[in-house]
């Protein structure tokens, strides 16, 4: 683990983790941090840390965190939100509830390219985001002659009509 | 009817697994995401073989994992593995979910997301190392409650403190029982007052923590 920066002197409260450092990891931490929030970035590939902008000023840490040291060395009982973004679902699922389950954070929410698995993280106040379900609201709005029909719905019922395609 | 299993991952072990369950008389489906595997799976008679992710829901769609009785996870990424038992748990119905896991650490959790049997491969095979390492006298026959309850077979060497002494004064732990005692062709079933002779092996019911110090009295090693 290594600081970056020196300590961000701003302070804010809350103690963030965002797991995975692809180009939504890598802004969002950066964004983060820029507001004065303290970060913790998990990467299993120092590499990617590249993608960070210099002003970042939160920690890296390289690891797999679907390892319960990896989170343990984050500091993951401390923290108030939990941001799982890696490219692979099943790990996002993962990190969520763990976060939710023996952690008991607030704030958990993670990126799920497929919605069909739906029913794995429903019911434990996790909180996703589905590209392709952004996707098609945008297209909707894009096509305001064709209302496609995914804007009146919200979360759950939209996620199902796509997991139905 | 057959029961009927799936098996989600994983080379070897599933083929293991499979030949010893067909001969038992179990259903079994194979799922596994790479084709080489699946061809090799399909050459045991009887399996039923997908090409596939397995923590994909149109995957066990396909395979009909639908109110199957045991899925059984056994990819080498513990989340993969949750993620299987949870779908097969919740969106199919299954009965019973088992699932292999690589980071001890991480057991609790699974139990408590609801898999019905977490299996930590690295912590059972260092923990019959470390048996077949250090102690030559004895072996650990049977382990229940996840590891907790043991029942071991020690057989008394002529350096064991406890040879010619009667049961009730080898002073053992009190969650310590020895069901029974082999001397040659016969087994007895002990008392306190029965006495132990070189040459006997014992079986032992024991708590996982009070095993060492029962083998301390017994044998006179220390562990580690």
């Amino acid at each position: 683990m290594k600081n970056n920066k020196s300590d961000n002197k701003k302070g804010g409260k809350s103690y963030i983790i965002v797991v995975g450092c692809g180009r939504l990891g890598a802004n969002l931490a950066t964004a983060l941090s820029d507001v004065g929030e303290n970060v913790v970035l998990i990467d299993k590939s120092a590499e990617s840390f590249r993608k960070l902008s210099p002003s970042f000023g939160g920690i890296t840490l390289v690891g797999d965190a679907s390892e319960m040291t990896v989170l343990n060395n984050a500091g993951i009982a401390k923290a108030t939100a939990v941001i799982s973004l890696t490219n692979n679902d099943n790990t996002n699922i993962m990190v969520a509830q763990l976060a939710k389950k023996m952690f008991n954070i607030n704030q958990v929410i993670a990126r799920l390219y497929d919605p069909e698995r739906e029913c794995v993280y429903r019911e434990f106040g996790i909180e996703t985001i589905c590209p392709a379900v952004l996707s098609m609201k945008e297209i909707d709005i894009l096509l305001p002659s064709i209302p496609l029909g995914y804007l009146e719905q919200e979360g759950g019922e939209v996620n199902q009509k796509i997991a139905e395609k | 009817m057959k029961k009927r299993v799936f098996l989600i991952g994983g080379y070897n072990k599933t083929r293991t697994l499979a030949e010893s369950l067909i001969k038992k008389g179990y259903d079994i489906t194979a799922i596994n995401r790479s084709m080489k595997h699946c061809k090799a799976l399909a050459e045991i008679e009887g399996v039923n073989v997908f090409n596939g992710d397995g923590s994909q829901p149109f995957i066990l769609e396909d395979a009909n994992a639908y109110n199957a009785d045991i899925a059984i996870a056994l990819t080498e990424r513990d989340d993969d593995n949750l993620v299987i038992c949870e779908l097969c748990k919740k969106k199919f119905n299954v009965k019973k979910t088992v699932t292999l896991i690589s980071d001890a650490k991480k057991t609790e959790f699974f139990e408590r997301m609801g898999i019905d049997s977490v299996v930590c491969a690295i912590s059972a095979i260092a923990g019959i190392i470390e048996q077949q390492a250090f102690f030559e006298e004895m072996s650990t026959l049977v382990t229940m409650s996840k590891g907790r309850i043991r029942i071991t077979q020690v057989s008394l060497p002529h350096s064991a403190p406890a040879v010619s002494k009667k049961l009730i004064e080898l002073g053992l732990p009190k969650d310590v029982i020895i069901g029974c005692v082999l001397r040659g062709e016969k087994s007895i079933v002990p008392h306190g007052h029965t006495r132990v002779y070189v040459g006997d092996v014992l079986v032992l019911i024991s708590t996982d923590e009070h095993e060492a110090l029962a083998i301390h009295k017994l044998l006179g090693t220390v562990r580690k």
